[in-house]
């Protein structure tokens, strides 16, 4: 299961298999707790200056103890936009206490973070020049990608630099 | 003519090799069999189509035509966007027209026509990666089984296919980064399987480029017999002819620091265009990805740019050591071409 939310925030799950899982993290309280963790702490991998820490918990708390507003049925949409508005201000205003201790109080793990940036690395690189066509060229003849792509895989040889 | 295989019997040797292989690992045998099955169908099946060819920001669309016939495959591969330029093949010869109007021939090396992925072939994928079935959908028309190359470490991409579940020909390819991320992708617009395919392109270019079909049959023959240029008076082609002979050779040069999962498939000596001296290459797989280290005597009047170029899924990375020129070559992650490079000796006779 958590490989399988990893894989999900990698990109590497195709459409259904996607879906499948959304489905069993919103059914199961366990794997949405996981699913915060991993946003949580790929965020503080990535960003550690801005952490966003799990509020949700706390929104909804809010959001329950908000006075349910009875009125005639007339006015009903009108107080339903007040209450959006409130709850969205409580949003706001618990983000950013949360946003300001979270930039005072804490100091990300260093070395976890240098980890990541270090997989990360992509050695900076220029296109193929037009020099290297044959060197291209002569990979191909013996290259395996050819085998199953066919001649299909010479575009990566003729493809305009 | 090692392609002029006929169909039915690479059709009974490739089920032949599939039911093989069905004892050693019954759970993946059906991926197995579908790699098979599209590696036929990538060298004995007739079609057309047009497909998009993406990597970074580059887009371009390009046309193939392939046709197996009693005469072997011909393919041709032509460029729709921006400057011209096309790649024709029949069987070990080809025709490239690489925008600069030059055609130049080559010929590839090694029996590699068959059409069947080898055994060894397909331990070292099993080996490299995990197999597994992706979701079927619906590509240019087609339906297409999907299937998942996952690398079991870092030194090679992640591959996603899709095959046309009845012909088994590739309509998408997809190579990933380890973070998921789509370095290069490749996916057929449009496609005709079998038919009615015009094939009048496979005389009538070779006559534009000024290769009439007896020429063919002369730069073939002349190929066989001699190293040298044909030289026969009016056929400019010929001037272009490069001596291609490639040599199988056990050079000393070895990769010390070779990355798991790769084997050498191949070392020989050859001359590319415009170098003066043979070079050395050597070519290693992993079953699906490959990477060749060509080895030269670096000529110091020219500027052998040292350093890593990319383009997609390929990285090119070249490096001086003790005056010879390492260039490395390979579908392939940096780190994979760096390392192949950086460990590059020269164990003794050369």
């Amino acid at each position: 299961m958590k490989q399988d939310i990893s894989a999900l925030m990698d990109g590497e799950l195709f459409d259904d298999e996607a879906e499948a899982l959304l489905d069993k993290i919103k059914r199961n309280p366990d794997a949405d707790g996981e699913w915060h963790i991993y946003h949580l702490v790929g965020d503080a991998l990535r960003q550690p200056d801005h952490l966003h820490a799990s509020i949700s918990s706390a929104v909804r708390g809010r959001l329950q103890a908000e006075p349910t507003v009875l009125a005639p049925h007339s006015r009903v949409r009108q107080n339903a936009r007040w209450f959006a508005l409130s709850a969205a201000a409580s949003v706001m205003a618990l983000a950013l206490v949360t946003w300001l201790s979270v930039q005072i109080g804490s100091e990300p793990a260093p070395q976890v973070a240098m980890q990541q940036q270090a997989t990360a690395l992509r050695p900076a690189s220029f296109p193929v020049s037009s020099g290297m066509n044959d060197y291209l060229m002569a990979h191909q003849e013996f290259s395996p990608s050819t085998d199953v792509q066919g001649a299909a895989s010479y575009i990566r040889t003729v493809a305009g630099q | 003519m090692q392609a002029a295989v006929i169909k039915p019997a690479c059709l009974s040797v490739l089920l032949l090799l599939a039911s093989a292989g069905a004892c050693a690992d019954p759970v993946r045998q059906d991926d197995l069999n579908w790699l098979q099955i599209m590696a036929f169908a990538a060298h004995q099946t007739d079609y057309s189509g047009t497909f998009v060819y993406r990597y970074g920001d580059h887009v371009e669309t390009s046309r193939i035509t392939h046709i197996a016939d009693h005469d072997g495959e011909h393919g041709r591969l032509e460029s729709l966007d921006g400057p011209r330029r096309e790649i024709i093949r029949h069987n070990d010869q080809m025709w490239c027209d690489l925008g600069n109007g030059k055609i130049k021939i080559e010929q590839r090396q090694g029996g590699r026509e068959f059409p069947a992925l080898l055994p060894e072939q397909l331990t070292l994928l099993n080996k490299n990666y995990l197999i597994k079935t992706a979701e079927e959908v619906r590509l240019a028309g087609f339906h297409a089984h999907g299937m998942v190359f996952q690398p079991k470490d870092n030194f090679r991409y992640m591959h996603k296919m899709w095959a046309d579940s009845i012909s088994g020909l590739l309509l998408k390819s997809e190579v990933l980064d380890e973070r998921g991320g789509v370095i290069e992708q490749y996916s057929f617009t449009q496609l005709s399987i079998g038919g009615d395919i015009d094939r009048k392109w496979v005389v009538a270019n070779q006559a534009a480029a000024g290769l009439h079909a007896a020429d063919v049959q002369k730069v073939r023959q002349t190929h066989n017999d001699s190293r040298d240029v044909p030289h026969d008076g009016n056929t400019h082609p010929a001037d272009s002819v490069p001596k291609t002979t490639a040599d199988s050779v056990a050079s000393g040069w070895r990769v010390d620091a070779l990355p798991d999962g790769f084997k050498k498939i191949a070392e020989v000596r050859r001359q590319l265009r415009g170098k003066d001296a043979p070079v050395i290459q050597m070519v290693f797989s992993d079953g699906l990805a490959g990477i060749s280290v060509f080895i030269e005597k670096s000529d110091s009047d020219e500027d052998d740019h040292e350093g890593l170029s990319s383009q997609g899924v390929i990285q090119v990375y070249s490096k001086l050591i003790n005056g010879q020129l390492i260039t490395v070559v390979g579908e392939v992650p940096p780190r994979t071409v760096m390392q192949v490079a950086d460990s590059v000796r020269n164990g003794g006779s050369q």
